[in-house]
């Protein structure tokens, strides 16, 4: 741009900074996992993210009998997962889950750093033994997120579950390094996939078993109660 | 490269922005370039649900809380980078358009302006879902593990605009030495 000679040269700069802020808004929504798929009216029994919803980890009620259904998608590496966790899952376990209004569903995707696959295999193999040790190590793994990585991931989760619950930490950390539990985890991730999440957090919202919209990034408890109208 | 190395640098873009954005229309460009960029840079991560609201699925009230400081998308460090290059967006843009519309001259600062708006919006969205655009991104060149690298976790991008956008309104300033902004001489050193 630097030889432009024109004011209509220039103006077409202006015009193409323009341009590039959409076409850069565009990348980023296909980045982010906003996804741009068909799921307008979508029931969650139809919906990607509503595969075999049955057998993930949920605090509340059966989605069924529920006013309303969030399944969000985490990686225990992410950090504005963490910020999620911290920030607005307790407001929707205080306010949404407890009182019987909504169910919450945590589906996993190994997105963003390196040891938060090892972790998500760790998850799972925890979950198929107890499921208040998968919450409780699911929250240890936000709360101590900076402290792991690929070396120590296996060895901190066995050290946690040994202290902190009833499983069998060996038997879990062995599953997880043998990938025990690896269709387990491709299931989380075919849904991720198939519904267009490549970004942690993502939260599908659904109001009375029909899709309401999707939201990725740690967003607000206010955002949630807001687009659900709860 | 012409940089803004000396303080008389920094001066002459504070002067040259104060000049311009002294006046009404221009200030007003700045304000809508300012807030255009901004609910660009959020609203490109939650295309879903913008559109959601727009076909009036989803009540308008949930759009506030995707933007830095209203909702929880950023953190504070994050908030405050992706405001301040939405607010030097505002300025480069109401400088570009002065430039070409008062001074009839080239804008060399524009090629500028366009980096840091894309660094900006992707910074903006390593910052606010994890890094995974700029994963997308550089697995397109084969780079995905460059991430990790990272020890800002894509907020790197986003200052990486700050920059481009400095050197864009410097670039403009200085294109502008020798002229006058509203019967003010624009360049008091040189």
């Amino acid at each position: 741009m630097a030889d432009g000679t024109t004011a209509r040269t220039t103006r077409r700069s202006v015009l193409t900074g323009g341009v590039s802020l959409l076409g850069a808004g565009c990348l980023g929504g296909g980045g982010s996992g906003d996804g741009d798929g068909d799921d307008d009216t979508i029931s969650l029994a139809d919906h990607p993210v509503g595969r075999s919803l049955g057998t993930q980890p949920r605090l509340g009620p059966p989605p069924a009998e529920a006013t309303a259904t969030i399944v969000a998608f985490e990686d225990p590496s992410c950090p504005r997962c963490a910020a999620f966790e911290s920030t607005t899952v307790p407001k929707i376990r205080s306010e949404l889950v407890e009182p019987g209004t909504a169910a919450f569903v945590v589906r996993t995707a190994p997105l963003v750093y390196p040891w938060g696959d090892p972790a998500i295999h760790a998850l799972e193999a925890t979950y198929a033994r107890d499921a208040d040790a998968f919450w409780a190590l699911f929250g240890h793994y936000f709360e101590e997120q900076d402290a792991f990585d690929t070396d120590n991931v296996l060895d901190r989760t066995e050290t946690f579950l040994s202290a902190e619950t009833d499983v069998d930490a060996a038997g879990v950390v062995a599953d997880a390094e043998s990938g025990a539990y690896a269709d387990a985890v491709a299931t989380d991730v075919d849904a991720a996939e198939a519904a267009g999440v490549s970004g942690t957090p993502t939260v599908f919202l659904f109001r009375d078993g029909q899709y309401r919209t999707r939201a990725t990034g740690s967003v607000s408890f206010d955002l949630v109660t807001r687009a659900l109208e709860l | 490269m012409d940089l803004p190395t000396h303080r008389d640098d920094w001066r002459l873009m504070g002067r040259t922005a104060r000049l311009v954005l002294g006046g009404p229309f221009y200030a007003l460009v700045g304000v809508v370039a300012a807030a255009v960029a901004l609910t660009g840079f959020v609203l490109s991560q939650n295309l879903a649900l913008t559109r959601a609201v727009l076909v009036g699925r989803v009540p308008a009230s949930v759009l506030p809380e995707l933007y830095p400081f209203v909702g929880t998308s950023y953190s504070l460090l994050t908030g405050s980078v992706v405001l301040l290059v939405s607010l030097l967006v505002g300025v480069d843009i109401a400088l570009v358009a002065y430039h070409v519309r008062e001074h009839r001259l080239s804008a060399e600062g524009s090629g500028g302006s366009v980096v840091g708006v894309l660094l900006g919006t992707l910074g903006a969205g390593c910052a606010a879902c994890g890094s995974a655009i700029l994963a997308g991104v550089l697995s397109l060149v084969g780079a995905a593990g460059l991430v990790t690298l990272l020890p800002l976790d894509g907020l790197e991008f986003a200052l990486l605009a700050l920059v481009a956008l400095v050197l864009s309104v410097y670039w403009l300033a200085d294109g502008m030495r020798g002229g006058e902004i509203r019967g003010c001489p624009v360049d008091l050193q040189k």
